[in-house]
């Protein structure tokens, strides 16, 4: 038995922390601001990275990647979340839209985006979930008709993360809509200039940017567009998913939130009421149990990300992000609401809790993940 | 990193569960309760898994193969003073106590203990023979202190608390299995409890609560191995807390879905529930144990870190 993560983790640790102590500001609060300056910061730090090798780590050096091992990826992971991902909308990319293509697309795909997205040159966001098919992604409404030699493709899409600053979209669409769950969807990589798309920002609790409408129109895609097999989009849906489950390092985020408030505190620390105390106790066990929990989901089991240990993770994380930003309100008392860079900590406390409002719900609900996790239980449904 | 037990003491728990099935499993502790010379047949049992050449203090490896005894004993609430005996000095058992209120699981199995405090004060216990007459830890046995003596170190009450979470661990991994067949047989309203999504969310949670204890666990078996006695003491008094918090849930998640036959003698919930009791509650409380981390928080001996 052994905790480590390895001398080559620890390496990137270092790496990646000399970075980010030298190219992000400390009232960094990621790309979703009002502020250009966000993004275009998230743009260069990722060229940066990408130079460094550290960018897709995970990735085959063939396509541009470093053959990291699964804990040099899960050591960018946290240092990445921890410091409100200053690698900005490039995330889905470089978690499982690269990977996908590399294991469903074709080769001209692969010659078309995998540089792209080892480069930190586009932004790709994901066209699943619609106003009607949240949790229920199979029963999607967007539907691909056939026309001529490809398709044309209507419907809406809802919640679609980066989709104002994307370049690509990997667009799910029914292509045979009376077929069972597992053969009516296919997915379609298209560029999100292409006549048809149109985005409206919506505003929420959780930011500028953060959730948008897209809109499909008679969107005209080809036999070229598809990613992996016409009718096969659940399968690389789930794949993708299961990945997403445990692409974001939660727990890294509540790790450095708790050290960077007690810092804050100093000797104020010692005055807060000692049931706040316990909980902050109780927090950072909570974190060496969420991050237990991930590292078995990627590295427990071989290959691949464990289905159901990803979703026992996603639960532990998602609800420990909770119980800290609650805690963290606590704490701060009568200014934990005050916001921006001029607040308290960078106003990063705020931030976290606003954010961590939607940890149970994105990327699959928790209510999904118990699903998963009960299946394998109890058996049935 | 390995998350994997080492094939022996993976292979040392098999054998043990083997054995304490053979005692009848959890009909042992109900045979103890109606006469207690019966739990003789347990420290035989152990003597025959070569518990006494255990050293427990030796390495990881030692701890983790005691850990793997404590893990099987707690599956079948084990009428018998394991972790005291696996921490014992000659002749002496050990037992975590609170000198607010002494007492000792099991404390009359075995003619002379040591107690100590979470601070590391000791004494030699006395008086050991008195039962509460409890229905919750039936074998609690009263006492008082006698002679202080050296103090006992802190990497041995860290192993201690180390050896009570592997003890709590066994025992729900026997509980939530225990409850899912009982969902999967049980019907009402037409439906197996199982299909009540209710059940199966509440079930989810308690199994993902199970996993976190089980690596946590690990965990701190392996860094007592590599850390300093104040952090080492600092990490088991955490994951016996998290122990705690998380067996009161899971506890209660089964009695809720056993219904009253949860509360009746004939299902081992009910059997195994009582006699984890004292290993919950001792040496202290879960607020207690919480409030004794706080000043390793304050000097960061205490932190999420894990490795």
């Amino acid at each position: 038995m052994d905790f480590e993560l390895g001398q080559r983790a620890d390496a990137v640790r270092a790496r990646l922390n000399d970075l980010i102590k030298t190219h992000i500001p400390q009232d960094f609060l990621g790309a979703f601001t009002d502020d250009p300056a966000d993004l275009e910061l998230t743009m260069e730090f990722c060229a940066r990275l990408a130079e460094e090798g550290l960018l897709c780590i995970g990735w085959p050096k063939e396509y541009g990647g470093g053959d990291g091992t699964v804990w040099e990826q899960a050591v960018v992971r946290e240092e990445m979340w921890a410091w409100h991902e200053p690698r900005g909308p490039q995330y889905m990319g470089v978690n499982w839209v690269g990977p996908a293509i590399m294991r469903h697309g074709t080769d001209a795909q692969k010659a078309q985006h995998l540089p792209a997205i080892a480069a930190g040159r586009v932004i790709w966001c994901q066209g699943f979930s619609e106003p009607e098919a949240g949790s229920d992604l199979a029963a999607l409404r967007t539907t691909a008709v056939p026309d001529g030699a490809g398709w044309l493709i209507s419907g809406q899409k809802v919640w679609t993360s980066y989709a104002s600053m994307a370049g690509w979209c990997v667009l799910a669409a029914a292509t045979d809509p009376s077929a069972s769950k597992s053969r009516r969807l296919t997915l379609f990589l298209v560029p999100m200039d292409r006549p048809g798309i149109e985005v409206r920002p919506i505003a929420s609790m959780l930011g500028p940017h953060h959730l948008n409408e897209v809109f499909i129109d008679d969107l005209r895609v080809g036999p070229d567009d598809v990613l992996g097999a016409v009718g096969g989009g659940w399968k690389v849906m789930r794949d993708a998913l299961a990945h997403e489950r445990v692409g974001i390092a939660r727990y890294a985020r509540c790790e450095a939130l708790l050290k960077r408030v007690f810092d804050y505190l100093g000797p104020r620390w010692d005055e807060l009421p000692e049931a706040l105390q316990t909980r902050w106790v109780r927090a950072l066990t909570q974190i060496r149990v969420a991050k237990l929990l991930a590292y078995v989901a990627v590295g427990g089991a071989g290959d691949g990300v464990d289905d159901v240990a990803a979703s026992a993770a996603r639960v532990a994380t998602t609800t420990l992000d909770q119980t800290v930003a609650e805690l963290l309100f606590e704490v701060m008392g009568g200014i934990s609401l005050d916001a921006g860079p001029g607040a308290a900590v960078h106003g990063a406390v705020e931030d976290h809790w606003r954010y961590a409002q939607a940890s149970t719900v994105a990327s699959g609900t928790i209510e999904m993940q118990r699903t998963i996790v009960a299946r394998q239980l109890l058996g049935g449904r | 990193m390995d998350f994997r037990l080492p094939d022996d003491v993976r292979q040392l728990g098999d054998a043990a569960a083997r054995r304490f099935a053979r005692l009848g499993g959890v009909d042992l502790a109900r045979r103890a309760e109606a006469d207690p010379a019966v739990r003789r047949e347990a420290a035989d049992a152990l003597r025959d898994l070569g518990t006494d050449d255990l050293d427990v203090r030796a390495d990881e490896e030692q701890l983790l193969a005691g850990g793997a005894l404590c893990r099987a004993a707690g599956a079948v609430a084990l009428p018998w003073p394991l972790v005291g005996q696996l921490l014992r000095s000659g002749a002496h058992l050990l037992a975590l106590v609170d000198e607010r209120g002494l007492r000792v699981d099991h404390g009359d199995a075995a003619p002379s203990w040591i107690g100590a405090d979470l601070d590391g004060r000791a004494w030699l216990l006395t008086d050991l023979a008195t039962p509460t007459t409890g229905k919750l830890g039936p074998f609690v046995r009263t006492g008082v202190l006698g002679e202080q003596i050296e103090p006992i170190a802190a990497d041995d009450r860290a192993r201690y608390l180390v050896l009570q979470a592997w003890t709590v661990l066994g025992a729900l991994e026997a509980v939530t299995a225990d409850v899912v067949e009982h969902v999967r047989t049980r019907h009402q309203f037409g439906h197996a409890l199982a299909d009540f999504q209710v059940i199966r969310f509440s079930l989810a949670d308690a199994a993902i609560a199970v996993r976190g204890l089980e690596q946590l666990t690990k965990l701190t078996s392996w860094r007592l191995g590599t850390g300093d006695a104040r952090g080492n003491l600092a990490d088991a008094i955490a994951l016996r807390l998290h122990a705690s918090e998380v067996a009161t849930n899971v506890l209660r998640v089964g009695h809720q879905f056993y219904g009253a036959l949860g509360f009746c003698d004939e299902t081992d919930l009910s059997v195994i529930d009582r006699h984890l009791q004292p290993v919950l509650r001792y040496p202290l409380s879960a607020e207690r144990m919480a409030q004794s981390l706080i000043p390793y928080v304050r000097d960061q001996s205490f932190t999420s870190a894990i490795a």
